[in-house]
């Protein structure tokens, strides 16, 4: 298309379509952009690739079975939407769950945030053109997976967390796997500061490459490390703790530039931080129950349902009915790995969910993925796409 | 300053009532010409600075038990950053005859998406919105999905890609550009292309 440009003078913009099946799109993402030879002027993006249709699916359920759905919305760190979910509906109950319970919840959700963050900076690196980094992260990444396969049975889709308590215990020999994954994930920032910091391709590919003012992310409504790079140092975890967060001792990490290298940074530091936060959980894990006592939020067990006429009818009812949430409406956050998770719950008091509204973190930060790439290189979109950690899963819900 | 505050100073300012169903935060229900107001009240003139956006959800209340008043809402989820932890929620009742709210996209940037995808999912018209199109469904979808009336199983054919060039024009406007020779494939109302490659 021929235009003009803001002096005046005529141009030939090419326009060309990027994804939604681009390797770099992860997941499935498209955007539309005029060309002026290499250099991105407008850009307009599409989502709903993956929309399934989440708000109106868990409609249709029991508040249980809410919990396998948000797996599926950030499918790099299921766990910690399980935890965000039930979390909003504990509080609605208004009951605290047993401390071994918190204390486990604290170590899946830091360790799903490695898991996260990981999956991010290897998968930037590897749009970048650097496979070894990849695998410099991926070899911790599968120790966590490890983890959760022993843990939970599934690997990506955990479904670990249930309302009121967790799927089951710890097995026998967590705390030394943790150990060792922690350890190997110390060994593997290592390498990946080696990889990186002085890198002068990388730095080249990312410094100054889709900087966003923290006014600007703040308008945007962005959260998370891509906030935290623009310099605000705004942390749900700090800002209003949960599950005893602010007993730990641990950083907010804050970028200055809020441009492509210091969200992958921020990413890198957080996980140190979460691996200071595990290893203090480790020494607070002591025995204990996981679940609430009470048939009314939390499943009896098969032991209690097999052997008992009242753990019986608990069952019965609520696998059948569901539990009855309060009635009322509520919005509650969690700080998940891109971000607050918030769910908007209105609850008729039934056994089913009213309405659940998903505030995806990543949307906000792809709201504004235009003006992070405009002015740039087309391949530098690239750069910017991954640093952004848009998650398709959990933007389309 | 406190939320109570704030709340207290909207209450006389805009006349918005307590909702009592929310028993754990606190949200304001406001009248629709009210609104923009009330946010901008929020966001710049407040003791606490609302200034982040956090969500804007639509709310069908037609299967509701018990429920008076009218059908739809669609609430909005604000907190600040300056003071972390002070959150509020401010709903708007919208009936199905007059499904208007006045947009913010104006006050906050990520208002425009969150507005489209209740108006995608719900129907409702947000006045004075820059690009009010679907956001999450597709272009030939039919119908408001989130509706209690919108049957879950239902399906429909949908052929073809969004079409963003005009979009995309629209974009270069906005940035000061002036389109004076479109691209050829830019025909907004080609049935060719409308109805899609894949015939039934």
């Amino acid at each position: 298309m021929i235009v003009l440009d803001p002096n005046g003078e005529k141009l030939n913009l090419m326009p060309l379509n990027v994804g939604p099946s681009h390797p770099a799109t992860h997941g499935c993402l498209r955007f539309l952009t005029a060309l002026d030879g290499e250099t991105i002027v407008a850009s307009v993006e599409e989502i709903g690739y993956l929309h399934r249709g989440f708000e109106k699916m868990v409609e249709r359920g029991t508040w249980q079975q809410v919990v396998p759905y948000t797996d599926r919305l950030n499918y790099c760190s299921a766990i910690m939407n399980n935890i965000a979910f039930c979390r909003a509906v504990e509080n609605m109950f208004g009951v605290e769950i047993p401390e071994r319970c918190k204390v486990l919840r604290v170590i899946v959700n830091e360790l799903s945030r490695i898991n996260d963050h990981f999956v991010c900076v290897a998968a930037a690196f590897q749009d970048l053109g650097g496979t070894t980094p990849f695998m410099y992260a991926f070899n911790p990444r599968e120790e966590i997976m490890c983890i959760w396969e022993k843990l939970t049975g599934a690997r990506l889709t955990n479904s670990f967390a249930r309302i009121g308590g967790l799927y089951r215990d710890s097995y026998e020999g967590f705390e030394q796997d943790v150990l060792a994954a922690l350890n190997s994930t110390e060994k593997a920032l290592k390498d990946l500061h080696a990889c990186l910091d002085r890198n002068r391709i990388f730095l080249d590919r990312t410094v100054g490459i889709g900087k966003i003012s923290a006014e600007k992310a703040i308008s945007y409504g962005w959260t998370g490390p891509c906030l935290r790079a623009s310099g605000v140092a705004s942390d749900l975890r700090k800002d209003e703790p949960y599950y005893d967060y602010e007993t730990y001792d641990w950083e907010v990490v804050v970028g200055t530039q809020g441009d492509c290298n210091d969200r992958l940074q921020v990413r890198l530091a957080e996980i140190e931080e979460s691996v200071k936060i595990v290893r203090q959980a480790l020494k607070r894990l002591a025995p204990g129950p996981v679940d609430i006592v009470d048939p009314r939020i939390r499943v009896p067990s098969h032991k209690l349902a097999y052997q008992d006429m009242e753990g019986l009818i608990g069952r019965f009812k609520s696998v059948y009915e569901g539990i009855r949430v309060p009635e009322g409406e509520y919005y509650c956050g969690s700080e998940c790995a891109n971000g607050e998770l918030g769910f908007t719950i209105i609850s008729d008091g039934s056994g089913h969910p009213y309405r659940i509204k998903v505030r995806p973190p990543c949307l906000t930060q792809f709201a504004a993925f235009h003006e992070l790439v405009e002015g740039g290189l087309l391949a530098d979109s690239m750069a910017v796409l991954s640093g952004l950690n848009i998650i398709a899963g959990e933007l389309d819900r | 300053m406190t939320v109570e505050e704030i709340f207290a100073a909207l209450e006389g300012k805009f006349d918005v009532k307590r909702e009592p169903l929310d028993k754990w935060g606190i949200t304001a229900v406001v009248a629709a010409p009210y609104l923009h107001n009330a946010v901008q009240f929020l966001k710049e003139e407040s003791g606490i600075k609302f200034d982040m956006l956090v969500d804007i959800a639509g709310i069908d209340y037609l299967t509701y038990p018990n429920h008076e008043g009218p059908r739809f809402a669609v609430s909005y989820a604000f907190k600040s950053m300056k003071n972390p932890g002070a959150r509020i929620r401010l709903k708007v009742l919208v009936s199905e005859e007059n499904l208007k709210v006045p947009t913010i996209s104006d006050l906050y940037a990520n208002a425009n998406w969150y507005e489209r995808e209740v108006y995608d999912q719900f129907g409702v018209i947000f006045e004075g919105h820059p690009d009010l199109r679907r956001l999450l469904n597709h272009v030939e979808f039919v119908g408001h999905p989130l509706r209690k009336d919108y049957p879950a199983q239902k399906r429909q054919w949908l052929s073809t890609n969004d079409y963003l060039l005009p979009e995309l024009e629209k974009r270069l406007e906005e940035l000061g550009y002036k389109v004076i020779q479109r691209s050829k494939e830019v025909e907004t109302n080609d049935n060719e292309f409308l109805e899609g490659s894949i015939k039934e």
